[in-house]
């Protein structure tokens, strides 16, 4: 079978990540899976509205803008999912009576936004040096009309899914998923087939994200030292 | 007992309600700890189930929906539109899930909240092509296609909405009579004959359970609005008729191992089974 693209069924696109391209926020990250592209910026801890204000913990708030058009219901759903992935993994009683905003901006889409989404905001609240449990990473699996299952897809294919399933991992040992959007038409077997395709697929996420840290704070210690 | 009595022993005594609301975590692991639930049931066990069908005489479609103290109503108002130039062929499925203050204390007056636009979007996502076929709206290709426009208003709210809803909606689309449409290509006017309905062919019908984690370590089904607010994570799993998967959906980050979502699926098909009873024969005689 060949993809649109020539790459393997197991092959994820190439990964990219810039880390503090935008001077007026606290944080920020670029994070791009082939022609995707998701653009984040964090603000916190900051002031937060008496309303959401929340008397152990820092509130958080996830705002999403797709990349052609405003934000509808459907942009709403993803700030929902990307919010319940990090509420949970921000140590946010740290920071009680605040606001941490992640600001979400898809510059390009071509599937797997919602993976990139959560991949550019675990980078960007790195680099706002958020404390967290531990970085999460997310992969998109689709299986086709074929039975085939493919990972990263492209919107072609993903049109031609037959089901669609992003999973994201902590970086821990414990082996559960800290999110699961599986949709389609599928049976048990194909679920753990790209759960495990996913698994592993995150693992190679979560390297390169450990490396694009690696090699910020080593650029940052040499500038202090100089 | 007043609250705050002191007993002879010298402990300060609250009264259970009292206790429920001072200290609603400590509450709920006094009884999970037990391997119990407040409301009596037992982990893997759903509320008892209430499905009616045309309970709306207005509506196209409609059905209301009992899941314990959750109650919910839908209506399926069928609409002529245009279709869109990019898909010629295809209707419309519209999705509005109202929260409104009068189910429940969580939810305010005007725009609505997230819950309510999360879950119209969910619904969307899972009704649209899955269980509806766009096509099958089409009264003439690039001319006229109908308009489903789906309500789903919450008249009492203890928990589990998605649950109550994609039951609510799916039963509705059951009970759908559309009527017989005519496009006049001379005039470009569609005529409707009420008396002439016919029923959709739906591809399948869905049948959800959802699974909420308490305090990091219990998950139970079908969470009332007690435990749902105390719970970090949730997996809602979706089957059709066949036992296909339709929907896994985990949120929060709560530890829900992968044998542990694999045994929800097998208690989503005992589910399943009580559904698809429930959903026959329902119809209210008018």
């Amino acid at each position: 079978m060949t993809r649109p693209d020539r790459r393997e069924a197991t092959q994820i696109r190439a990964l990219h990540c810039a880390l503090g391209q935008l001077s007026r926020v606290d944080g920020s990250a670029q994070f791009s899976l082939g022609d995707t592209s998701v653009l984040c910026g964090v603000y916190g801890p900051v002031d937060v509205k008496i309303y959401d204000e929340k008397l152990d913990r820092a509130h958080i708030e996830v705002k999403f803008r797709p990349d052609i058009g405003v934000p509808t219901t459907k942009d709403k759903w993803t700030e929902s999912a990307v919010r319940q992935t990090f509420e949970q993994l921000i140590l946010g009683q740290l920071h009680p009576r605040t606001l941490v905003q992640i600001n979400i901006q898809v510059r390009q889409a071509d599937g797997a936004v919602d993976a990139a989404a959560i991949n550019a905001a675990t980078m960007a609240l790195v680099d706002a040096a958020i404390p967290l449990h531990s970085i999460v990473g997310a992969a998109t699996c689709a299986v086709l009309e074929s039975g085939a299952v493919v990972v990263d897809p492209t919107q072609e294919e993903v049109e031609q899914a037959r089901s669609i399933h992003t999973l994201a991992f902590e970086n821990k040992t414990t082996g559960s998923p800290a999110y699961v959007d599986s949709r389609g038409d599928f049976t048990m077997d194909e679920y753990n087939r790209c759960y495990d395709l996913c698994a592993t697929s995150v693992e190679r996420v979560l390297a390169f994200m450990r490396s694009a840290i690696e090699s910020k704070v080593s650029k940052e210690s040499k500038l202090s030292t100089t | 007992m007043s609250q705050g009595d002191v007993a002879n022993t010298g402990q300060v005594v609250f009264a259970i309600e009292a206790f429920k609301r001072i200290h609603p975590v400590e509450f709920q692991r006094r009884f999970l700890s037990q391997e119990t639930r407040h409301n009596g049931r037992g982990f893997s066990q759903f509320r008892a189930t209430h499905v009616t069908k045309g309970t709306i005489s207005t509506a196209q479609g409609s059905s209301t929906v009992r899941i314990g103290n959750t109650t919910v109503v839908c209506g399926i108002k069928a609409e002529v539109s245009e279709p869109d130039v990019k898909a010629p062929n295809e209707g419309y499925l519209v999705t509005n899930v109202d929260l409104s203050p009068m189910c429940s204390a969580h939810f305010r007056p005007g725009a609505p909240g997230e819950t309510a636009q999360v879950s119209s979007e969910h619904l969307h996502r899972l009704f649209k092509g899955n269980v509806v076929d766009p096509e099958s709206l089409c009264i003439e290709a690039g001319q006229a296609v109908w308009v489903l426009s789906a309500d789903i208003v919450f008249v009492k709210y203890d928990g589990n909405v998605l649950d109550a809803a994609v039951i609510a909606l799916t039963a509705a689309l059951e009970d759908l009579q559309l009527p017989k449409a005519v496009f006049d290509s001379e005039t470009g006017v569609v005529s409707a004959d009420r008396t002439m309905g016919q029923g959709l062919t739906l591809r399948k019908r869905l049948f959800p359970a959802t699974f909420s984690l308490i305090d990091g370590v219990y998950l139970v089904a079908d969470a009332d609005d007690a435990e749902e607010q105390l719970a970090t994570a949730t997996v809602l799993v979706v089957l059709d008729d066949n036992g296909h998967l339709v929907n896994i959906w985990k949120r929060g980050a709560g530890n829900i191992s992968r044998e542990t979502i694999s045994r929800c699926v097998d208690d989503a098909g005992v589910r399943k089974a009580t559904l698809t009873k429930e959903l026959q024969d329902n119809t209210q005689k008018s």
